[in-house]
């Protein structure tokens, strides 16, 4: 739905004089919304720094002290003790889950997008039409018959049973931005390429391929945020300890941690370090990758 | 059309059976546990001592609670299902035995009628679909008692209740004093579900869930289990769960954490509730702060104040499938009542349905607890078997939403009823 | 290799590995889930085929109405909620203080966390007796701290972490758009002598017209599938106060393994979401930027 506007803005903006030129009307203080975001600070504020604050404390401490203070001793202990209960496995799942569906979504859907765009056949418009439908099928609506047929084909409890699910149901969302991020190359480039002689082969390796970029990092980021967050797909096709992905081991944890609120919060702060990684080195991609796919 | 055919070509292709082995090389087992690091190395080092003496490759493999009984399921008939698979034997097995997917072990058993008596009836009992026997015993006994806090109690000068009037008396004396009187993880409709096996089995005796459980008719609608849903409602209104039970989880211990940091006076909870706490609250149990007593009797009720409900235990069966069917049932009777895995049972705080360890339950750690669970057990003329589990588990989700409904006091009993006479 | 324009068009098989991977994992299971709706299957062996059984029971159960009027109340929750707030801060944040920078990057904080990691923190928050609820609770007149036992409250609790979740990345999208609005038409309503509201609803309101409609479609076909949290944090509790739609099939399916019935849900679910989406489609008039499209 509504992705031609998600990448409206990004199409104007190069049009527009970055935001700091020339005098803004926004200098002026606004006071509901400057109320309203000050509340809401707050309300963001308070749950993540208990969070933070909270994997630094003793299991102790937590009983003793009120839930915001400031621990009087930090310690480390709650998040060594979670590499001991498995969080590296997490984290390699979780790692193989998003890079291996990101890789398998970029990979068909490219090719799809410039077929969508250059091919003008009707068949090729009518495939078009069935990701736009796709758009619209929940993906919890399906997940009866998409664990029926891992099972059948044998994939139940593997990685590779949460990646193709995920990828499929990324798909649409991806072709519908990369034959947007196309549609944006001039039609000429294409031509000129074609009295060349060129091959549809060669025109995508040499003209597709390098234009596509920031669409393909967009994707790539909301795509492989997507599968990085999953839970239904692992809660329904994986088991075994060895498969566990992050959020099921959060999950987890909560049980097994039971009171031991310190190290869950701990594990939750491990589990936000890698997007946080990509937030503080890539935060524009990443927040085009967030408007990319306009949420879930 | 499309459907019908996609679903059948879908469905052809999922027969074959687990594990693969020749003759002559060691036979394969994959055996199927729940996660608990303080059982399964006893499992790991019967199942080394066994392969070590037999020509087998015996594999353990664990999964955490929550998951099991999904994964269970799916594997099941599936190529990646277990040769031995834990199970909770009642219903839970019967929907396997059904689906012809366990091997019957009488004649194992037949065998070696030693072994057969080695364990307490019982609790053996739950281990038989339609008189045949397809699970053993591999746990210790759980059944669900009143816990106290003795801190609690001692301050407030009362005693642990012997019957259900002192019971709602000991209500009123702590919530006069501000304390919660029963922690209750009422988001969790299992821990809800305990009062109503106890009231039912007190109020009517144990045949009142036995006919449910049988699926006759109007056994839903029995004035006895009316009754008990009723005292139920009134327990609430009494306000023996404090107003926020409903927010109050068990998998993250805030039950048990009410209770033991004396929030709360009384638990009902399973015995397993004993190693949570020693874990999460090591004080409480070395002080010994930690009390415990059977469900009070219910004064003019036709149930035995003895018999009990909870986990008889937990059991291995065997999947009909197997290709190393032989190996697996000769393992499982050669370990499960060995001196080895029944003295580790106990050397991790477990009581083993073993007749006559109480001697040697008397020379470990917690003797007073684990002697008073052997002997609650071991006298008990019934075990009732907890009722989602022993009830198929459709009918199990309907009995848990509808118990948390009448906990609310958004349904009457009489509704609880009617709805479950429908669920199937 | 023939030089001809059409030739060097890329074929159809371009697109062949995106619509088979689709069609196996996306449309595939549309069908069998139609098909697994009349059958009974307990997840074990094959599905039985029983006619119409399922759908009879439909009639019978008493959670479906409730299921459904939980999930509109719920989408009607969090659009209320959810589009004035992240309206009014994306506006603030689009000014260039640096203030309003710093504090726009606190406000994307809840983007780093998946669903997972924001569950098990509430949980532990709204411990009625050991978390943030049991000594702030007085202050939001609920002294007993049952926020997520109380089936009055419990949905209202869901939709406000929902927003929590969720707001941070509506206000993204409201902050760029807003950046895109041509300086001159403030200049110009400055000149007019127009206050700052005035302003806020005779310029940035009507210019964030498609923003608001992209954002308000996102939550309305969004709330159809909050199903994960809500499983994480209630489990569809106390009762069935929070059981939307997903989580009852959910339920029915993988807790009481009644996969046929789960089916039918299933089958009444993507009903359901196909015409919400229909509906919003015909209401945003985005139907016609999809034709504009396809022309292109």
């Amino acid at each position: 739905m509504s992705l031609d506007l998600a990448r409206r803005p990004a199409h104007r903006s190069r049009s527009v004089p970055p935001p700091s030129a020339g005098p803004r009307r926004r200098g002026r203080p606004n006071f509901p919304a400057g109320i309203a975001a000050t509340v809401w600070l707050l309300i963001v504020a308070v749950p993540v720094y208990f969070v933070v604050i909270t994997g630094f404390r003793s299991q102790d401490q937590y009983i003793e002290q009120g839930p915001l203070d400031l621990p009087t001793s930090p310690t480390l202990d709650n998040f060594t003790s979670l590499f001991d209960l498995g969080f590296t496995r997490f984290l390699t799942n979780s790692l193989v889950v998003a890079f291996g569906t990101v890789a398998l979504v970029l990979a068909v859907a490219l090719p799809a997008a410039y077929a969508i765009v250059r091919n003008p056949s009707r068949s090729v418009r009518s495939m078009f039409n069935v990701f736009l439908l796709g758009l619209a099928v929940p993906a919890q609506a399906v997940i009866v018959p998409i664990y029926l047929i891992i099972t059948r084909l044998q994939l139940y409890d593997t990685l590779l049973a949460i990646i193709l699910p995920t990828a499929a149901f990324s798909l649409p969302i991806a072709i519908v931005v990369l034959t947007s991020t196309l549609r944006d190359i001039p039609g000429e480039l294409y031509e000129a390429m074609t009295v060349d002689g060129a091959t549809p082969a060669r025109v995508f390796g040499r003209l597709v391929l390098p234009l596509s970029r920031p669409g393909l990092v967009s994707v790539g980021i909301f795509v492989g945020l997507g599968a990085w967050n999953g839970f239904l797909f692992p809660l329904v096709l994986t088991q075994s300890q060895d498969q566990r992905v992050l959020p099921l081991g959060l999950w987890n944890f909560q049980s097994q941690y039971g009171t031991n609120v310190p190290g869950l919060m701990a594990a939750v702060v491990l589990s936000a370090l890698p997007v946080l990684a990509l937030y503080l080195f890539g935060r524009r991609h990443l927040l085009s990758g967030l408007a990319a796919g306009f949420g879930k | 059309m499309l459907a019908a055919t996609t679903a059948v070509a879908l469905t052809a292709c999922g027969s074959s059976g687990p594990g693969t082995s020749k003759p002559g090389e060691p036979s394969k087992v994959s055996v199927w546990a729940l996660q608990d690091a303080a059982v399964n190395p006893i499992a790991t080092s019967s199942i080394d001592a066994y392969n070590k003496a037999n020509n087998t490759k015996i594999e353990l493999v664990t999964y955490v609670n929550d998951a099991y009984k999904q994964k269970l399921q799916v594997a099941m008939g599936s190529p990646a299902a277990p040769d031995v698979f834990f199970n909770w034997g009642g219903g839970n097995l019967a929907e396997f035995v059904k689906a012809n997917q366990v091997a019957p072990l009488d004649d194992a058993l037949a065998k070696n009628p030693e072994l057969k008596a080695k364990f307490l009836p019982s609790v053996l009992d739950v281990g038989k679909v339609d008189g045949k026997q397809y699970g053993l015993p591999m746990l210790g006994v759980l059944p669900v008692v009143l816990f106290i806090n003795k801190d609690v109690f001692a301050a407030a000068g009362v005693q642990p209740p012997k019957t259900y009037a002192d019971l709602l008396n000991l209500v009123d004396v702590f919530k006069g004093k501000g304390i919660t009187p029963i922690a209750l993880a009422g988001s969790q409709g299992w821990t809800e579900l305990m009062w109503l096996e106890y009231l039912l089995d007190r109020i009517g005796g144990a045949d009142k869930f036995a006919n449910i459980a049988a699926g006759k008719a109007g056994a839903w609608q029995d004035p006895a289990v009316v009754k008990a849903l009723g005292e139920i409602q009134n327990l609430v209104k009494r306000g023996a769960f404090g107003t926020n039970f409903a927010s109050v989880n068990y998998d993250n211990q805030g039950a048990s954490k009410l209770f033991a940091t004396g929030k709360a006076a009384m638990h009902l909870m399973g015995t397993w509730d004993f190693s949570v706490q020693k874990e999460a609250n090591p004080d409480f149990i070395k002080n010994g702060k930690l009390g415990f007593s059977a469900f009070p009797a219910y004064e003019g009720g036709a149930g035995d104040p003895k018999s009990v409900v909870g986990n008889p235990s937990n059991y291995y069966s065997v999947n009909a499938a197997s290709k190393s069917k032989d190996a697996s049932v000769d393992f499982l009777v050669k370990s499960l009542a060995s001196e080895q895995y029944v003295n580790g049972l106990i050397d991790a705080g477990q009581v083993p349905a073993i007749k006559g360890v109480e001697t040697t339950l008397k020379s470990k750690p917690n003797a007073d607890f684990t002697g008073f669970t052997y002997d609650l057990v071991a006298n008990a003329p019934s075990f009732t078997q907890s009722w989602d589990q022993a009830l198929s588990p459709s009918v199990s989700t309907e009995l848990l939403t509808n118990l948390q409904k009448l906990f609310l006091g958004q349904i009457t009993p009489d509704a609880f009823v009617a709805n479950m006479a429908k669920a199937k | 290799m023939t030089t001809s324009k059409a030739a060097a068009r890329p074929g159809i098989i371009w697109a062949a590995p995106a619509v088979l991977f689709f069609a196996a994992f996306g449309i595939l299971p549309v069908f069998a889930v139609v098909y697994l709706s009349f059958t009974k299957w307990n997840g074990l062996g094959d599905p039985v085929w029983t006619g119409l059984s399922n759908w009879a029971a439909l009639a019978d159960d008493s959670e479906l109405f409730n299921g459904i009027g939980k999930t509109l109340l719920l989408t009607v929750v969090s659009w209320v909620g959810q589009t004035p707030l992240a309206l009014l801060i994306g506006v603030w944040a689009a000014g260039t203080q640096r203030s309003r920078a710093v504090l726009s990057t606190l406000f994307f904080l809840p983007l780093l966390l998946s669903t997972a990691a924001i569950s098990v923190t509430f949980v532990s928050l709204l411990d009625p007796n050991f978390g943030l609820a049991a000594d702030y609770g007085k202050y939001l007149g609920v002294p007993d701290g049952n926020f997520l036992g109380s089936p009055e409250k419990a949905l209202y609790v869901i939709a406000f972490v929902i927003a929590w979740q969720f707001v941070p990345f509506h206000t993204l999208l409201y902050q760029s758009a807003t950046r895109q609005i041509p300086v001159s038409l403030y200049e110009a309503a400055q000149l007019d002598g127009a206050t700052g509201v005035r302003q806020f609803f005779s310029i940035t309101l009507p210019q964030l017209r498609n923003t608001i409609i992209a954002s308000s479609v996102l939550i309305l076909v969004g709330s159809l599938t909050y199903f994960e949290m809500i499983l994480l944090m209630t489990n569809g509790g106390p009762g069935t106060a929070t059981r939307v739609l997903p989580l009852h099939m959910y339920i029915k399916g993988f807790v009481g393994f009644d996969m046929g019935y789960a089916s039918v849900l299933a089958v009444v679910l993507v009903t359901l979401g196909t015409a919400l989406s229909v509906v919003v489609v015909r209401l945003t008039g985005y139907h016609r930027m999809t034709s504009d499209r396809e022309g292109a």
